[in-house]
């Protein structure tokens, strides 16, 4: 059953032979920098298109396409909901105060409630592929994956900046203690998923998220909530600078998620999908600017499984069955198993095993994160996008 | 890549394309951007009959028609604008100067933005209402001009552009496209420029008015442009108080009134059930007390003080919150009239007031005094406050100018300046209005509304509309009273008298019954069928027969005028008298509901006229048992209409033996039997004080003659009986067939009065416990106690069948498990319903063969026509009853001029058996049923033995102070005596119920120059004998 579908890894590996894998390989791991089948650097993105606010109906909308055809669309729709159990969890969060005040194991992760520090479930996304089911893996995962550092980019608070962001996006979505805002964040692949869709998706749901405007609230505190009729007043949900405030950077933003493969001792960025059938290892990285608004802070970095784990090998000439009959040589139990750790021959192809050194790591993360490093191109480059 | 954003200015094609975008939160709490395409066309006309292009543009309708153009083509034109105008007000203006667009004096040729016309719906819905009716007569020339679809006048809301900037923005777009559009169309023609008028902007906005003369755009602010008309004065008057004040500058002196709480922490409070709302509802006895039912409570809540009540008026609904415990007090025992209180503010002088003057804190400490005295055993009622109005149920007042308040200015002639007007209704506050014709209203009937009601102002503030005439005059005060309880008295529009028969008064039933006026109809042309009614009846709506039949039973016929056969469901002439609800009876004066043609001739039933009639036919024993019930439409020819008097004659009139005398006095024998059953069942047998007045009495006998009680003859109670039967048999018919939608009637439970034990839990206990309450020294106590529970039921209200459960339909009074009203379809909008689900459940198809359910059959409209019915009735039951007392005190006062032409003595009134019906600490409420008048006695009023016998008002106002009173608020018994006289021979003690002689007269109040008339009494003697 060679159905794609069922891969949860980057999948839609396509069907080169062994050799050609082997090539591929060989030419992206070259310890002088690889050489990619587009010609690209290995930190340099495919060229792209973006624009928002394209959905009139929506509270925020955006579009990207890559220039190898694939392009998304996310719309963000935002409802008001009551926040249920709110005085019972208070209520609750009294007692343990009271209780067990040094209990608290992970301090700076426990929100106090729910009520004041928002839920991570007020957020909802949904990924729709093409030639995938709701309930199949990949969107599942790929939305999980989104959601997660979403859901988990907690500004820091203070220093003189307006708090409205303090809480993050959950924190952004609290309107008072018995009310909140829902998010549907519903993400549409037009195009097949001619490459692993996640930084399309990624990106173009950043820009949406920026263009989302909630309606203005009129009432104050703990009132029922009550909002302007003017959709021309309607606020941003990550709130932009004001006029005044010089740097543009200084505005907070959703996080971006991207795609990063490590091919040898490369690390090769935006992989297209050749690229990603004979990476060691895939790697998704969430970042976002940090509270200072100039450097960058890693949110997290998950490993994906690399769908070159599911290739056929190579066989190596020594092997060969064919051309070893000429050599009468009979021992045909490792040619049975031709994956059996052997030592490597170089220009066959073996199926990678995993595994990331930690010096690629450190490369890797060093290259996004530096001044004027990958992390700050791709960030600029969606600044740059009119919203 | 293509992009996927619709943008005006990147796109040329997109230019006809605009969408509209807002918030909208619905009731459920959600959210939504609500987005509307907007394509915008360029065939919307100008609708000038000046325009040459716009009739070739204009949009045909399906059958090939353009709309009439409204604008004239000689618009009339003011001292600043010699070549005509056409006027463009923004909503602004609208708001504050409706009064003014609806003057027929000015403000003709209006154009009237839809985005004027969406902003204004959002502000104020009734002055949309008012808009809407204005646009839609013709002769204002009001034209609705769609500014938003099309292309040119449609304005794209700049970035940081407030809505109130772009709407100005389209008002002003519109205005120089209009000009303009006008001036192409008159070069077309060949005609100069010149001749095209004027396009007027009227804004009272100051960026507006700025920035139109930067764009070359005509713009007035209301008052300006009015100032430039005829009449400039009396117009002046009509714009809004509020608009003159904000234009005067804010922040003047010290807020008296708690400001009220946001629209979204009341919705709060009101969902979270910490606060209340409900119809603020005024005492009528103390102007500073008022109450609010609300459902959570089983006792209406008190409001007590100006401060609590907080700007709110009597009618409005509010949101209440309850006050902690220990400010809950008992209802006031006290008589506490505005005007009295009051006598001395000064409407100009607002630095010396204060939310509760010193007059009225004395009034009030003295309530809690009596609160905690007897805290003990007292009963103190929740009180609450008012937090904010949910929703101003503010409408025009009738009332006058308070002379006093005039006073200090007399002299300074047209000068603008501050009055008070005295509403008519006691439960409304003295209304400030600023006029520049304070000396000509004095002693007019004049027409007020209330503007506003700011936090610094003692009193509401509103403006002048139009005088009815002088006070006193029989045209004002019964324009006054059709004003005050809403009566539409307009004369029929003639869409409406379109919709009568061609024929005219020569309608007559088809000879042919071929025709298809018989199809359905039963001809009862054979039956001997008479009307009774009361004398000088002319809409008979009802006639009865009864016959033997060969089996011994009888059939008995109840033919109700068949009004639904004129009035189809939808039309010009339905909707009219759906509105109207009910005819309204006055003393010299009847309103009808449905066109004079109707009523008094074609559907009533005349004898010896052919009529078509719905009839309800029963078979009944001899013992009045119903054996069989039929419903038929039908046509009848009436042999006698009777006067009941003259039925009664006649039944009496033993030698009479005809067939028509012969079927009354078998029905009259039916009625006997049926009004016992029904009491049997535990019907109640409630009184109402009924005082007719026949007007047209000769002129030189006493006045008061005209003035009668009604006499109740047996052949009153025959009619009553069969309609009471009818209206149960058809309430079971239809109800049977629309189990949804019948339109049914109900009295509502009673609710308990303080200080008789009654059981109210079924009628039957009631009427068995009022059968109990005989005063054998006193004949009269039982009607009274009976006057008083009719007072406390819930009057009776329509409804439909399917908002109701089934055990709740019972008619408390009737004792009928189901009851509607099908007798009276001339008067009652509510009967014609009736008639076509009856005509429909019993399959009558109708002349043309398609039912005539249609229109009646849906819930929610059935639901709101009952609403309107119930208040159209209610209000024509009040301005019945205030026309009497209107004529009552008009005899009285006739009455007394005439006693003083024969002997000098000053106003001597009448002298008349009074009982007393309500005792309070500083007065009662005597009600008079020889003139079924009731009115308050004031402390002055009490005469106390051995005191001079001089009746004088004038002389008798400063009694008051001298007098003092024991009050027992448990006994109900009142003593009052003269201060440092405390022996019993020199006091008068009353209580509930007593009967008193009293002297009634009708006396000018003096100390307010043309002020009102009122009935006075005095209290003569309190010994019961």
């Amino acid at each position: 059953m060679s159905n794609p579908r069922q891969a949860s890894s980057a999948s839609q590996t396509p069907h080169l032979s062994p050799a050609e894998l082997s090539y591929l390989y060989t030419s992206l791991s070259l310890p002088k920098g690889p050489i990619r089948p587009d010609g690209r650097s290995p930190t340099q993105f495919r060229p792209l298109t973006a624009e928002t606010d394209i959905l009139p109906g929506t509270n925020g909308s955006a579009r990207i396409g890559f220039a190898d055809g694939t392009q998304a669309i996310v719309g963000v729709k935002a409802e008001v909901e009551k926040t249920v159990l709110a005085s019972d969890i208070l209520q609750q969060d009294v007692e343990n105060d009271l209780q067990a005040p040094s209990d608290r194991r992970d301090g700076a992760e426990s929100t106090p409630s729910a009520a004041a520090g928002g839920h991570g479930s007020w957020v909802q996304m949904s990924i729709e592929i093409p030639g995938f089911r709701d309930d199949d893996a990949l969107p599942v995962f790929l939305s999980e994956m989104m959601r997660e550092s979403l859901v988990g980019s907690v500004t820091d608070a203070g220093k003189g900046r307006d708090t409205e962001m303090a809480g993050g996006l959950k924190g952004r979505l609290v309107i008072n203690k018995r009310w909140h805002w829902r998010l549907y964040i519903d993400v549409l692949l037009l195009s097949q998923p001619l490459s692993y869709p996640l930084p399309l998706l990624s990106l173009t749901t950043h820009l949406a998220l920026l263009s989302t405007k909630l309606p203005k609230l009129k009432s104050q505190g703990e009132e029922d909530p009550f909002f302007d009729d003017d959709w021309g007043v309607a606020e941003h949900l990550y709130p932009r600078p004001s006029p005044s405030a010089s740097a543009t950077s200084s505005q907070i933003r959703p996080p971006v998620t991207l795609l990063v493969i490590s091919v040898g001792d490369n690390v090769i960025f935006d992989p297209n999908r050749e690229e990603i059938s004979v990476a060691d290892a895939v790697l998704a990285i969430s970042i976002t600017r940090n509270s200072e608004g100039q450097g960058l802070k890693l949110l997290s970095i998950r490993t994906i499984d690399p769908p070159s784990r599911l290739t056929q090998p190579g066989v190596p000439n020594s092997e060969n069955l064919s051309t070893m009959a000429a050599t009468g040589n009979s021992d045909n139990a490792a040619a049975a198993n031709p994956s059996a750790g052997q030592e490597e021959v170089p220009g066959v192809w073996r199926p990678r095993r995993g595994g990331i050194k930690r010096s690629v790591i450190t490369e890797l993360t060093r290259t996004v994160l530096k001044k004027g490093g990958v992390g700050e191109e791709v960030l600029e480059g969606l600044e740059g996008v009119e919203v | 890549m293509k992009s996927l954003r619709r943008d005006p200015s990147s796109n040329s094609q997109a230019a006809n394309v605009a969408s509209k975008v807002f918030v909208r939160s619905t009731r459920s709490g959600k959210v939504q951007k609500i987005v509307r395409e907007l394509y915008l066309r360029q065939d919307i006309p100008c609708s000038s009959k000046l325009c040459s292009i716009c009739p070739s543009i204009a949009p045909p309708d399906r059958n090939g028609n353009i709309a009439p153009f409204v604008l004239s083509d000689q618009p009339a034109g003011t001292k600043a604008f010699p070549r005509g105008h056409y006027l463009v007000p923004d909503t602004n203006a609208l708001m504050n100067g409706m009064d003014l667009f609806e003057h027929t004096g000015a403000f003709y040729d209006v154009i009237i933005l839809q985005t004027v016309l969406e902003e204004l719906r959002n502000l104020s819905l009734p002055l949309y209402n008012r808009l809407l009716a204005l646009i839609k007569t013709d002769d204002k020339r009001f034209y609705l001009f769609f500014n938003e679809f099309r292309l040119e006048t449609h304005v794209r809301r700049g970035a940081d552009e407030s809505i109130n900037d772009r709407n100005d923005r389209a008002v002003r777009t519109v205005a120089s496209w209009y000009s303009e559009h006008l001036k192409t169309s008159a070069a077309k023609k060949g005609k100069k420029a010149k001749s095209v008028p004027a396009i007027v902007v009227i804004t009272n906005d100051k960026g507006n008015l700025e920035k139109a003369r930067s764009e070359n755009v005509t713009a007035l602010s209301l008052s300006d442009y009015v100032s430039g008309l005829e009449d400039s004065e009396r117009l002046l008057d009509m714009i809004t108080e509020a608009q003159v004040r904000e234009s005067k500058g804010p922040g003047r002196g010290e807020l008296f009134y708690p400001e009220y709480y946001s629209m979204s922490k009341l919705q709060t409070g009101l969902r979270a059930g910490t606060l209340h709302q409900g119809v603020y509802n005024v005492s009528p006895y103390n102007y500073l007390e008022s109450s609010v039912k609300v459902p959570a409570f089983d006792k209406a809540l008190l409001i007590l003080g100006r401060d609590n009540s907080n700007r709110a008026i009597s009618g409005d609904i509010v949101a209440i919150e309850v006050l902690p415990k220990d400010q809950w007090k008992s209802p006031s025992t006290k008589l506490v009239d505005e005007e009295a209180v009051t006598r001395n503010d000064n409407p100009d002088s607002e630095e010396t007031e204060a939310v509760v003057s010193d007059k009225e804190r004395k009034a009030l400490q003295d309530e809690v005094k009596k609160a905690h005295g007897k805290s003990s055993e007292g009963n103190p009622q929740p009180t609450a406050k008012v937090v904010g109005i949910i929703k101003r149920n503010w409408r025009q007042y009738v009332g006058h100018v308070d002379s006093n308040s005039t006073g200090s200015q007399e002299t300074s002639g047209r000068r603008q300046q501050n009055v008070f007007v005295l509403p008519m209704d006691k439960k409304i506050p003295k209304i400030r209005l600023r006029t520049r014709q304070a000396s000509s209203l004095l002693g007019e009937r004049i027409l007020v509304t209330i503007d506003s009601w700011p936090r610094d102002s003692r009193y509401p503030s509103g403006h002048f509309i139009r005088s009815l005439g002088e006070l006193e005059t029989k045209g004002a005060e019964t324009e006054a009273l059709l004003l005050e309880y809403d009566v539409q008295y307009k004369p029929f529009p003639k869409a409406v008298t379109d919709c009568l028969p061609k024929e005219g008064h020569d309608w007559k039933v088809p000879q042919s019954k071929e025709d298809k006026g018989w199809k359905g109809r039963r001809d009862l042309r054979h039956l001997q069928v008479c009307s009774i009614d009361p004398p000088g009846c002319q809409d008979i709506d009802d006639a009865l027969h009864a016959r033997p039949l060969p089996n011994g039973n009888f059939e008995v016929g109840v033919h109700i005028a068949d009004v639904s056969h004129f009035v189809k469901p939808n039309n010009a002439m339905d909707l009219e008298a759906s509105i109207r609800g009910t005819t309204v009876y006055l003393v010299d004066k009847r309103i009808d509901m449905l066109p004079h043609l109707l009523g008094t001739d074609l559907c009533s039933l005349k004898c010896d006229v052919e009529r078509y009639a719905f009839s309800v036919l029963w078979e009944m024993t001899p013992n009045a048992e119903i054996v069989s019930s039929d419903f038929t439409k039908s046509v009848i020819l009436s042999r006698q209409s009777y006067s009941y008097e003259q039925a009664q004659l006649k039944i009496d009139d033993k030698s009479d033996t005809t067939e028509l005398t012969e079927s009354m006095r078998q029905l009259l024998r039916f009625s006997k039997i049926l009004r016992q059953k029904r009491y049997d069942a535990g019907a109640l047998n409630l009184a109402s004080p009924e005082v007719r007045i026949e007007a047209d009495a000769d002129e030189v006998g006493d006045p008061l003659n005209d003035v009668k009680t009604k006499a109740m003859l047996e052949t009153n109670s025959l009619v009553e009986e069969f309609m009471l039967l009818a209206n149960i048999s058809v309430a079971s018919k239809i109800y049977d067939s629309f189990s949804q939608t019948a339109l049914l009637h109900l009295i509502n439970q009673l609710s308990k009065k303080r200080n008789m034990e009654l059981d109210v839990s079924s009628s039957g206990a009631l009427a068995s416990s009022l059968d109990r309450c005989v005063d054998p020294k006193n004949p009269f106590f039982n009607t009274l106690v009976r006057i008083l529970a009719t007072r406390c039921m819930t009057s009776a209200e329509y409804f439909v069948a399917g908002a109701h459960a089934e055990p709740e339909f019972r008619h408390y009074g009737l004792a009928s498990p189901i009851y509607t009203h099908f007798t009276s379809p001339i008067r009652r909008y509510a009967d014609l319903l009736v008639h076509r689900q009856l005509a429909s459940a019993i399959g009558y198809e109708g002349e043309d063969g398609h039912a005539v359910i249609e229109g009646v059959a849906t819930r929610g409209k059935l639901e709101d026509i009952c609403r309107n019915i119930n208040y159209r009735h209610r209000n024509a039951q009040f301005a019945g009853r205030a026309s009497i007392e209107y004529y009552v005190g008009q005899a009285l006062k006739a009455r007394g001029e005439m006693e003083q032409k024969k002997n000098a003595d000053a106003d001597a009134g009448i002298k008349e058996e009074g009982y007393v019906m309500r005792v309070f600490e500083n007065g009662v409420v005597v009600f008079v049923p020889r003139f079924g008048i009731e009115g308050v006695v004031r402390l002055e009023d009490f005469v106390l033995p051995g005191e001079s016998a001089s009746f004088s008002a004038s002389e008798r106002r400063d009694l008051a102070i001298h007098r003092t009173t024991e009050f027992d608020p448990e006994e109900y018994t009142l003593r009052v005596e003269e201060k440092g006289h405390p022996e019993k021979e020199r006091s008068v003690q009353v209580e509930l119920f007593q009967r008193v002689q009293v002297n009634v007269s009708s006396v000018k109040e003096e100390g307010r120059g043309a002020g009102k008339r009122r009935v006075r009494i005095l209290i003569l003697d309190a010994s019961d004998k």
